[in-house]
């Protein structure tokens, strides 16, 4: 366990963000302000069928803005697909890029912008502070309460050869701007709202109990959790619900903060792990796996987990069954075992998660072995 | 158990939290300053070179930006040219010209090069044969036609001369050739064509110098003699297309390069048949000539020995025919002396051409066979 003092140097970085309704319409007015002539607009094919593209690019054109669409990207976005976006930034002369969508689509937009930038493979900037080149600016509008990317250093790829994620991590890629409409998470399905919902208490719980953490971290892990385990489940009752929806989009913005200046733990870590191997929905990842790590890591940071708990509220015991309970009532149920993942393959992906860059943040310096059983009891 | 080593995550950890060496928010300014002195440096090369490159507005013709060759050749300052359009720094007498080959290219391909000459003035009228080559190049969505003008007034010059040169070859009497160290022949003037019966003499350029020779070994030694000793009089045997002999006088040279290498040979070629004929003519002439003054000095001394003897007989006699005899005789030896004296200064003409022409010859032996010819008569 790292021990705190709050005279320890912390830095915070937050990109400039606009919340509330109609915030997405403000796209063509940012992207003419920031000089953008002509703008690769990421997205992928449901957020585009959604409508909220289209909303973007008449913002656009409303702004006298030119763009390209780009919008073959899947969940957990391959390398080959940043390459394939980078490629259409270049040959389309853009100079700038907006990003609409959820985690995959802002994952591999900032993706795009670094390969466009820099002119090398995507998967060379594996790992912490590798980006030189100034990414071009990046305004992001989420349609998912969730991955925060539009506030983070983190962008996640998959490297599809290698079966398993890529942690890039640069305050160089924080987003320029993020436009935080509640309007766009009314579309979200139940399934994707839950999801992205877990990931956000991931986040906030990691980041929370990150051995980076910082009283500026701390608050605004503090309010996503606040934020998150009262409005969730009524969110997924009332999806159409604009201030439900908000209060969920506030608790990401929190949540990104956190995370992204304290960095998160084992359960990313584990997550990105088993999204390269299974490629399974990261959101389910974490909800599958949040309440073993936090048990593992009890021990390590217990005053900050019982205060997580605290807030968390129920019946159980300890913070982690808390958690698991708060789980079961947004409806997930299944094992990692009925998500598909086998026992034996649990060893690499324990070296895999272990690897990971956001390991070395978690309040208790896992060994493979500790992660194996971590997996183990999830499955 | 897999662990890094404490230091490593202990980096990893401060680079999280956003304490490492470069974990930096993006900031555009480092890399504008790098762009800004790369462009400065680009700037300073375009400074630099001896071309004038103009930026102008495609739409309007204004000058959006210069080089500082441009305000070297023109005389005026950088401000002073952006106010002006390019089309102003076009001498007076040219621009029709040009605004006629711009409108004609305007419509083609963007980025597409075009080269054109005319002339610019400067600001103290000086005027300037610049040839400029054009292209439209499109900026942040804007048109704009680049302009990289080269002063040509030395390379007028020098075309001018090279033209003359070309001219004076061309247009030599003699014939002109020029081939490479080969033999391959690289240049035939006019006159070297039409003297070996060849309507162009382009038709030339290839052929191998043996083919002009009756002989054609006289090709190779020449070739050869040029390479040795870089220079060659000599007189040969031409041949013409039609196949007709004529007789030439070759004389070459090898043109050397700065390491004394031969880079060519050039020979000049004169159709010497009539020379040679005329020649032939006057040998035969002389020699026919030299028979005639013999044949005339016999004739007289057969005229005149018999004359002696008549004479001597005459004064002999006393008889009233004898003083007519000796009368009759004396007109006769009067007209051989006459003779004599003309065919003397025949031989004396003859002696001074023969003493500028081939040397050979009788007339001192027939001089002095007239020995009663007096010294005034020479």
């Amino acid at each position: 366990m790292i021990p705190r003092n709050q005279l320890d140097l912390r830095k915070f970085v937050a990109p400039e963000f606009i919340c509330g309704r109609g915030a997405l319409e403000l796209a063509g007015r940012y992207a003419r302000n920031f000089g953008m002539k002509q703008v690769l607009l990421v997205t992928d094919r449901g957020v585009r069928a959604a409508g909220w593209a289209g909303a973007v690019a008449d913002s656009l054109t409303e702004a006298g803005v030119s763009f390209t669409v780009f919008d073959a990207i899947s969940p957990n976005p391959r390398s080959r697909q940043v390459m394939v976006g980078a490629e259409v930034y270049v040959a389309e002369e853009c100079n700038g890029i907006i990003t609409v969508g959820g985690g995959s689509p802002m994952d591999c937009a900032k993706g795009i912008g670094i390969a466009g930038s820099s002119r090398r493979d995507i998967l060379g900037f594996e790992g912490i502070d590798r980006v030189s080149v100034p990414t071009p600016p990046l305004i992001c509008i989420p349609t998912t309460a969730g991955s925060s990317a539009d506030v983070s250093q983190f962008a996640i790829i998959t490297d599809e050869t290698r079966k398993r994620k890529v942690a890039i991590v640069s305050k160089m890629i924080v987003p320029d701007i993020s436009l935080l409409d509640p309007e766009p998470l009314t579309t979200m399905p139940r399934e994707l709202t839950v999801d992205t919902g877990m990931d956000t208490l991931s986040h906030a719980v990691e980041a929370y109990v990150s051995n980076a953490s910082s009283p500026m971290t701390d608050v605004h892990a503090l309010e996503a959790i606040r934020l998150l385990t009262s409005a969730l489940p009524a969110a997924i009752a009332e999806p159409e619900n604009l201030d439900l929806r908000f209060s969920t989009l506030l608790a990401s913005l929190h949540a990104g903060l956190a995370f992204s200046n304290a960095s998160l733990g084992a359960v990313h870590a584990m997550a990105h792990s088993l999204g390269g191997a299974y490629d399974l929905s990261h959101g389910r990842c974490n909800a599958l796996l949040l309440e073993h790590v936090m048990a593992a890591n009890y021990g390590a940071a217990s005053d900050r987990y019982d205060r997580i708990g605290a807030i968390i509220g129920g019946g159980e015991t300890t913070p982690a069954e808390r958690v698991a309970a708060f789980r079961r009532t947004l409806g997930i149920t299944e094992t990692l075992a009925a998500a598909g993942v086998r026992e034996d393959a649990i060893p690499a992906l324990a070296a895999a998660a272990y690897a990971d860059p956001c390991m070395v943040t978690n309040p208790h310096n896992l060994t493979c072995e500790e992660i194996e059983r971590i997996y183990d009891d999830a499955l | 158990m897999h662990s890094d080593p404490p230091d490593d995550r202990d980096a990893l950890r401060e680079k999280i939290i956003g304490l490492g060496e470069t974990s930096l928010h993006k900031s555009y300014y480092p890399e504008l300053q790098n762009r800004l002195a790369e462009l400065e440096r680009f700037r300073a090369l375009l400074d630099q070179t001896y071309d004038a490159i103009f930026l102008i507005h495609a739409e309007t013709g204004m000058l959006a930006d210069v080089n500082a060759t441009v305000s070297a050749f023109l005389g005026y300052s950088k401000k002073e040219l952006l106010k002006k359009s390019f089309i102003d720094l076009v001498a007076e007498q040219r621009k029709a010209r040009f605004i006629e080959y711009v409108r004609k290219r305007s419509d083609l391909v963007s980025g597409s090069r075009q080269t054109c000459t005319t002339v610019l003035v400067s600001r103290d009228g000086t005027e300037i044969p610049m040839e400029i080559t054009v292209r439209e190049v499109t900026f942040s969505g804007k048109r704009y036609v680049t302009a990289i003008a080269q002063d040509i007034t030395e390379r007028l010059l020098a075309e001018r001369e090279l033209r003359i040169k070309e001219s004076a070859l061309e247009s030599s009497t003699n014939g002109i050739l020029i081939a490479d160290p080969t033999g391959a022949v690289m240049y035939a003037n006019r006159s070297f064509a039409a003297m070996f019966g060849c309507e162009e003499a382009s038709a030339l350029t290839g052929r191998n110098l043996e083919a002009f020779f009756a002989d054609p070994a006289v090709g190779g030694e020449i070739t050869a003699h040029l390479l040795d000793d870089h220079a060659i009089v000599r007189e040969a045997v031409g041949l013409r297309e039609g196949g007709s002999p004529f007789h030439i006088q070759v004389s070459g040279s090898t043109v050397l390069n700065d390491a004394g290498q031969p880079l060519c040979i050039m020979l000049i070629v004169m159709d010497i048949t009539e020379r040679i004929l005329a020649e032939q003519l006057r040998r035969e002439t002389y020699a026919q000539l030299g028979k005639n003054i013999e044949q005339f000095a016999i004739l007289g001394d057969h005229i005149r020995n018999p004359l002696q003897v008549i004479v001597g007989y005459a004064e002999m006699i006393d008889d009233p025919f004898a003083e007519k005899i000796l009368d009759e005789s004396r007109r006769i030896d009067g007209f051989i002396t006459e003779l004599d004296r003309g065919w003397l200064r025949s031989a004396n003409v003859r002696q001074f051409l023969l003493k500028h022409g081939d040397g050979s010859s009788s007339a001192r032996k027939i001089r002095f066979r007239f020995l009663n010819v007096k010294e005034e008569d020479s």
